[in-house]
């Protein structure tokens, strides 16, 4: 809302400088964005909220700071000379659609010379940036922005029938705006008519036919009270906002009306002439009663924590505008607010208004916060140690959109089958699929690096996915994902050292089943998923060739994904010791000839077995091929067997005895022969 | 010479050396037993090998054979004995030469993004300050997200172009009772909590939240909120000023101007703005109020017995004043070179 300084003063004393009074009003409700000078005259932006329509006209901000500065208001009183003919033998208003449009004022005024505006109200005008467009509209938009009320002069001649007719749009119905844009309406809008057709779009933009132009001699003044969802709702649909439907929107003071016609009809008779028939045509006053709200001092201390002095809270609500009806000694009153102010109806609406002149600087800044426990979430506690093992293990943390577009690499989704969720309006352009998995959005974002040549990239996220269900609410399931160079085994050492550091190294080793995958959305066999407790808890792989070439990526590269929901089911709190055996671990190194299909998963599984319960690790060394000597289709597998004893130092016999078994099982159950 | 006391005097050399080396500390203590054991004109290694000669010829292959492996044992604890004392000891490199100023090896390590940073360190200022962290979900009914907090059907922030309404396949429409949106605010894990944790509570929530704004250097559309509430018998504004006068002090730091100013929100009143000083002017960093009795009337909080407060802080304004960060978009876009220089 833009105030014009030089304007305000018409109504109030200013008795302190434009910028503290702009400090005063930005503490008390009214925030300051800017002020600028005008032709030297200072006019200041003040931020209205939503609750204060009121604030939508100078004399709003000038009760405002008349309050603040403890003068009185002085409102025009408006005496328009009426002339003429009774306005209601010349005009017909039926009101069809008075949800929409409680009540509607018609004045008339004949024989006006429509022509410019004086200087000083066209220099008011511009002063807060409307432009001046013929004596008559700038009156209607000058008592506009003194008083918040929005009025609308139609040229009468094009009123067919000399009637108006309030009611819904039809459907279908078309209508040209003064803008000479066709707008197509619909039941829920306002429409002014006459005898005939559509002359305005009530609150929101008059019609081409019926403006007020150089040739009009005879005006219809509008002032008029439509209801604020249907003007949003019209505004938003057409796309059609102005100062007109901004004020509806906030709801207008309909006691107020008649003020503005009368106002308004002042003015033009003063600027343009003409002639005010008698009286007005009116659909009916809808009588005002305020809401009574009884008011206690105990309750104003109980949420402040202050005590403002009764006969000072009485004193605030009564500059603003209530009437303080049985003020008791007593510390309660019933107070009645004023017509403007629809945001007055609770008594906590009232202690707001209190709290707010009386100066929120003088609510103290060291009032006693009690001391209470509060503990660390068994969640922060993992996380903290999930993000140490990430950044430990040369992972970037990286935040993605939660929403995705449709790309090769949207179709990643090991955790549900089910379509994805989707928003009506997209989050980024093309991105309005809710993610299944976060490994799309790593993919994304490797992709970006590439194209900035960043080398090196391995990134990792901790965020929901969102996965959809039957009915209600879909199910956040909150994961890690990772993404790293060509080397699965950077993921799959990332996972297990989360896992083992979240939940411990037994629940990594023994409870943990892993199984290999093969999916759509992964290189042939390169999948591997892991389970805990029967269901899934993170999976692993190598991006498709068709993922990495539809996305014009330069390499395959491992990615994976862990459920940290169902790893927090299972983390410890502390690591507890377990004890330290006191005898020497015995390394022993293997070096097997094995078919190229053996997996290690099986490997370790049948020499964790023959090993029996000496085996305290098995640690796997590498891979390597040698066709020559050991034929095709063969390779070797290196490992060690870490052996020890919990009750003695085991002898070379005790190791060598375990190391036959391991090899004779191997050989046994995949023809493995040892390398000597 | 029989070829058991040649032995006997190689085993009792390569203990006293193996034993004498071993202890070594010092450089000098090093130097003066490379000289006694292997010194080239009076070592003992040396006046053994002058044995040598009078062992009897059949047994001379076994001689020989063990004074090797005793002079190699020897050099070897030398060796040793060198390394232990930073020196070469022997004065004899045994290797390429090290050069101490080569740079170190530095194994690539993570970093957190700037959001999580701040994010953590928000809980922790409001862990002290007696706030418990809690969570809710960022897909939300509009029960939660805006009949609860006391915005009706008719009211504008509830319009299909200023939210994220999940489409489905039977209805388009934002305003049926049962549509789900991704909430627009944090404000509704007060309404969870309220729902679902016994009075008094105090917790805060971080997470993310969305609106359609179009993305520039200050908006996009996905954003991180930290929502504060704290309802008792007794909680009144002044704690409210109080606990967000002790935040910023404790983010922004001790010299901050903090300023409270009315303002409106359907689910506080009465309710504030605050602001701090920065670069000139004033600056917003979050809104809070006393909880709205219709709030606590939705959940059948009789709110003559209880009160309390909420705030809505936005953790990117935070973030991106802490660490210099001009364009809101940098945060999103996963580039290594920005994400890296985060390293704390």
């Amino acid at each position: 809302m833009l105030v014009s300084w030089e304007w305000l003063s018409d109504y109030v004393d200013l008795t302190i400088d434009h910028e503290e009074m702009a400090t005063r009003w930005a503490l008390t409700g009214l925030n300051h964005e800017s002020t600028e000078l005008v032709e030297g005259v200072p006019v200041i932006d003040l931020e209205v909220t939503s609750n204060r329509g009121d604030c939508l006209g100078h004399i709003g901000i000038a009760r405002e700071a008349a309050v603040l500065l403890s003068q009185t208001l002085r409102i025009p009183q408006p005496a328009p000379i009426e002339s003429g003919r009774d306005a209601a033998d010349q005009l017909q208003i039926s009101n069809r659609y008075v949800d929409g449009c409680p009540r509607y004022i018609g004045r008339l005024i004949r024989g006006v010379k429509v022509g410019p505006s004086p200087e000083w109200l066209q220099k008011r005008l511009r002063a807060i940036g409307v432009k001046s467009i013929n004596n008559v509209v700038d009156a209607t938009n000058y008592v506009m922005f003194e008083c918040g009320q929005p009025l609308h002069a139609f040229d009468f001649s094009q009123i067919r029938g000399g009637q108006i007719i309030i009611r819904r749009a039809e459907p279908k119905e078309s209508f040209v705006a003064i803008d000479h844009k066709t707008y197509q309406l619909d039941p829920d809008m306002v429409v002014i008519a006459d005898s005939e057709r559509a002359v305005a779009l009530g609150g929101v933009m008059g019609g081409v036919d019926s403006e007020v132009t150089d040739q009009t001699v005879d005006v219809l003044l509008e002032a008029a009270d439509f209801i604020p969802l249907a003007i949003r709702r019209t505004a938003r649909k057409l796309k059609l906002h102005s100062p007109a439907s901004h004020r509806y929107e906030r709801r207008v003071d309909s006691q107020q009306l008649d003020w503005a016609s009368k106002r308004c009809c002042e003015l033009i008779l003063k600027i343009a002439g003409g002639e005010l028939q008698k009286g007005m045509v009116d659909t009916g006053e809808k009588p005002f009663a305020a809401p009574e709200i009884y008011l206690r001092v105990d309750r104003i201390i109980k949420v402040l924590g202050i005590e403002v002095p009764w006969s000072t809270t009485l004193d605030i609500l009564k500059r603003l505008g209530c009437s303080v009806i049985d003020g008791g000694a007593n510390g309660t009153a019933t107070i009645l607010p004023p017509s403007y102010r629809m945001d007055l109806t609770r008594e906590i609406d009232l202690i707001e208004e209190v709290a707010r002149i009386y100066g929120y600087d003088k609510i103290p800044e060291d009032a006693v916060v009690p001391m209470v426990a509060s503990a660390r979430r068994p969640k922060d506690t993992m996380m903290q140690t999930v993000r140490n093992v990430c950044c430990g293990f040369g992972f970037s943390e990286t935040m993605t959109p939660s929403l995705i577009g449709k790309t090769p690499a949207s179709t990643i989704s090991p955790w549900s089958d089910i379509a994805p969720l989707s928003t009506m309006v997209p989050l980024l352009e093309g991105a309005s699929q809710l993610r299944r998995s976060l490994v799309p959005s790593l993919l994304a974002s490797r992709l970006h690096n590439q194209q900035q040549s960043n080398k090196d990239v391995h990134l990792f996220e901790t965020s929901n996915v969102y996965l959809p269900v039957a009915s209600g609410l879909p199910k956040e399931q909150f994961h890690l994902g990772a993404l790293g160079g060509d080397d699965l085994r950077e993921i799959v050492g990332l996972f297990e050292e989360v896992v083992s550091r979240v939940c411990g190294a037994d629940l990594l080793e023994k409870e943990i089943q892993r199984e290999v995958v093969s999916w759509p959305f992964l290189q042939p066999e390169s999948g591997v998923q892991w389970t805990l407790d029967g269901h899934v808890l993170a999976w692993a792989g190598v991006v498709s060739r068709s993922i990495v070439d539809g996305m014009k990526l330069d390499a395959s590269m491992g990615v994976g994904e862990l459920n940290l929901d169902r790893l927090l089911t299972r983390a410890r709190e502390v690591p507890r010791l377990q004890g330290i055996v006191p005898f020497p671990v015995v390394d022993r190194d293997l070096n097997l000839i094995v078919d190229e299909s053996l997996r290690w998963l099986e490997l370790e599984q049948a020499v964790k077995s023959a090993a029996g319960p000496l085996c305290v690790g098995i640690a796997f060394q590498e891979i390597y091929r040698d066709t020559k000597k050991d034929g095709e289709g063969k390779k070797r597998m290196l490992f060690s067997l870490q052996l020890q004893s919990a009750t003695e130092t085991l002898t070379s016999q005790q190791a060598d005895e375990v190391i036959q078994r391991v090899v004779g099982r191997c050989k046994e159950q995949f023809g493995a022969t040892l390398l000597a | 010479m029989s070829l058991s006391h040649f032995l006997a005097a190689l085993d009792e050399l390569v203990e006293d050396a193996t034993r004498s080396l071993a202890s070594v500390d010092s450089t000098e203590t090093l130097e003066a037993l490379r000289v006694k054991f292997v010194g080239a004109k009076n070592g003992a290694l040396k006046s053994v090998q002058k044995l040598l000669a009078s062992v009897e010829v059949p047994d001379k292959p076994a001689a020989g054979k063990r004074f090797n492996e005793v002079r190699d044992t020897i050099q070897a604890a030398l060796d040793a004995a060198a390394a232990a004392v930073g020196g070469t000891g022997s004065g004899k490199a045994s290797g390429p030469k090290l050069d101490a100023t080569l740079p170190g090896l530095r194994p690539r390590l993570g970093q957190l993004h700037p959001i999580t940073q701040t994010i953590e360190h928000l809980k922790e200022i409001m862990g002290r300050l007696g706030f418990s962290v809690t969570e809710g979900p960022e897909i939300e009914d509009t029960w939660h997200n805006f009949v609860a907090l006391n915005i009706p059907e008719d009211h504008p922030a509830r319009d299909p172009l200023d939210n994220f309404y999940l489409a489905t396949a039977n209805k388009q429409s934002a305003s049926d009772h049962d549509a789900m949106l991704l909430r627009s605010q944090t404000s509704t894990v007060q309404i969870r909590v309220m729902e679902s944790q016994p009075l008094p509570m105090r917790i805060i929530s971080l997470g993310r939240v969305y609106r359609p704004d179009a993305p520039d250097a200050t908006h996009f559309p996905m954003f991180h909120q930290m929502e504060g509430l704290w309802v008792d018998r007794h909680v009144t504004m002044a704690q409210l000023k109080s606990v967000l006068r002790l935040f910023a002090t404790s983010y922004l730091g001790s010299d901050v101007n903090v300023r409270f100013r009315p303002s409106f929100f359907p689910f506080t009143e009465p309710s504030v703005e605050v602001d701090y000083w920065w670069n000139g002017q004033w600056i917003e960093f979050g809104g809070a109020g006393m909880v709205d009795p219709n709030v606590f009337a939705h959940l059948n909080i009789d709110s003559e017995k209880y009160s309390g407060f909420a705030f809505g802080l936005g953790v990117e304004r935070l973030c991106m004043r802490r660490f210099g960060i001009t364009d809101i978009r940098d945060l999103y876009r996963s580039d290594v070179r920005f994400l890296r220089q985060f390293a704390s």
